[in-house]
């Protein structure tokens, strides 16, 4: 079950590619699929799906559609849909999702919300 | 009428018998038309405005890289300021060696065939970037060192690493990660950073780089020690601003055109 889910959530086409040479800092909204391996410094914000690899380092609130996260986040991760959360994760921040799969090794400090309105919390 | 604009070069005495075979096949396909020859001095905008003035309907650049740029840039200029209407197609016939990389891209090849392709008159309307008040058909680059870029002033960008930078228009040259959505034959430009950050802990090896993708509406390079290079052709100081052209360039090519 969890690796159809996983199928679910690659990446065919993004939009951007932030890479691991690059630091992004302001605002960054996007409309299409976002994958980033770089640092960056702001919010980011996406109608789609965003891939945090494991190599990332975000400073930022996370705002998209669905969610694969495998890299260093500081800030709180709001997702629509699907969030995936690797072993590789070091999140520090609440976390907004409707559905969720936390890998075993991966670190979360923060509230989680689960569901459709988000109202439901639980403290890992 | 066919207006051939011959870059300064082409009357050298290398190129006499390539020049020769490819106004022989000119004359045999009934594209005959007027020469004109550039001189150092000479601009190449004037003389596209006015041969175009006189009644040229195709302007064809002869020459490498460098006349086909600033043809593309004069009839955008051109087009810019409604000079001219959409019906006058650039056409170009390269010459050298050099610059088959463009030819190739247009579908064109050869110089020989390039004549071909003239009469087979495949017309394609190309959306152009715009770096500040120039014009690009391919791409603008610049080195990733001292270089800062802002996009559509909601971020900026640094780079760790020294590589290349280039905002892409028609992806010659320059290979796009596979994961990347882009459309080249759409009215969108995508800035491409490219490095060499590789596994540099290992003797001898070298990682396969490292590529980023950002689409964009307008964006400004700043980098206060390289110019930006235009098609390859032709330098810009900085800052820039860079956009998607209002305006399309009708281009003659070829039926093997890559995009």
């Amino acid at each position: 079950m969890f690796k159809d889910q996983k199928q679910n959530t690659d990446v065919k086409q993004a939009e951007t590619i932030i890479g691991a040479s690059v630091r992004v800092k302001g605002n960054f909204h996007g409309d299409g699929n976002i994958v980033i391996e770089g640092e960056v410094e702001g919010n980011v914000k996406t109608k789609n799906f965003l891939l945090v690899g494991k190599s990332a380092k975000i400073s930022a609130d996370i705002t998209a559609k669905d969610a694969r996260v495998g890299g260093k986040v500081s800030g709180n991760i709001k997702v629509q849909g699907y969030l995936e959360i690797e072993s590789s994760a070091r999140i520090n921040g609440d976390i907004h999702a409707k559905e969720l799969s936390i890998e075993k090794g991966a670190i979360l400090n923060g509230h989680c919300h689960m569901g459709d309105d988000h109202k439901e919390g639980t403290q890992k | 009428m066919h207006v051939y604009i011959y870059d300064t070069f082409v009357s050298d005495k290398k190129y006499i018998n390539q020049v020769a075979r490819v106004e022989t096949r000119i004359t045999d396909l009934g594209l005959n038309g007027k020469i004109v020859r550039m001189g150092l001095i000479s601009s190449v905008s004037s003389a596209i405005e006015n041969e175009i003035k006189k009644g040229a309907n195709t302007i064809i650049a002869v020459g490498d890289k460098q006349i086909f740029s600033q043809a593309v840039n004069a009839m955008a200029q051109l087009l810019a300021r409604e000079s001219i209407g959409k019906s006058v197609p650039l056409g170009f016939i390269p010459v050298g060696k050099k610059d088959l990389l463009i030819a190739d891209s247009l579908g064109i090849g050869s110089a020989e065939l390039a004549c071909d392709i003239l009469s087979q008159r495949r017309i394609e309307a190309l959306s152009l970037g715009q770096a500040n008040n120039s014009y690009f058909l391919f791409s603008a680059t610049v080195p990733t060192e001292h270089t800062t870029i802002e996009i559509d002033e909601n971020y900026s960008i640094e780079i760790k690493e020294p590589g290349e930078i280039g905002v892409i228009n028609l992806a010659v040259g320059f290979t796009l990660p596979q994961s990347a959505k882009t459309d080249q034959a759409d009215s969108s430009l995508e800035l491409v950073i490219k490095t060499a950050q590789g596994k540099k802990y290992l003797p001898g090896k070298r990682g396969a780089g490292d590529q980023s993708v950002f689409a964009f509406n307008k964006l400004r390079i700043i980098n206060k020690k390289y110019p930006i290079l235009l098609d390859g052709a032709k330098n810009l100081t900085s800052p820039v601003d860079i956009q998607v052209a209002p305006m399309k360039i009708s281009l003659i090519v070829g039926k093997n055109r890559q995009f």
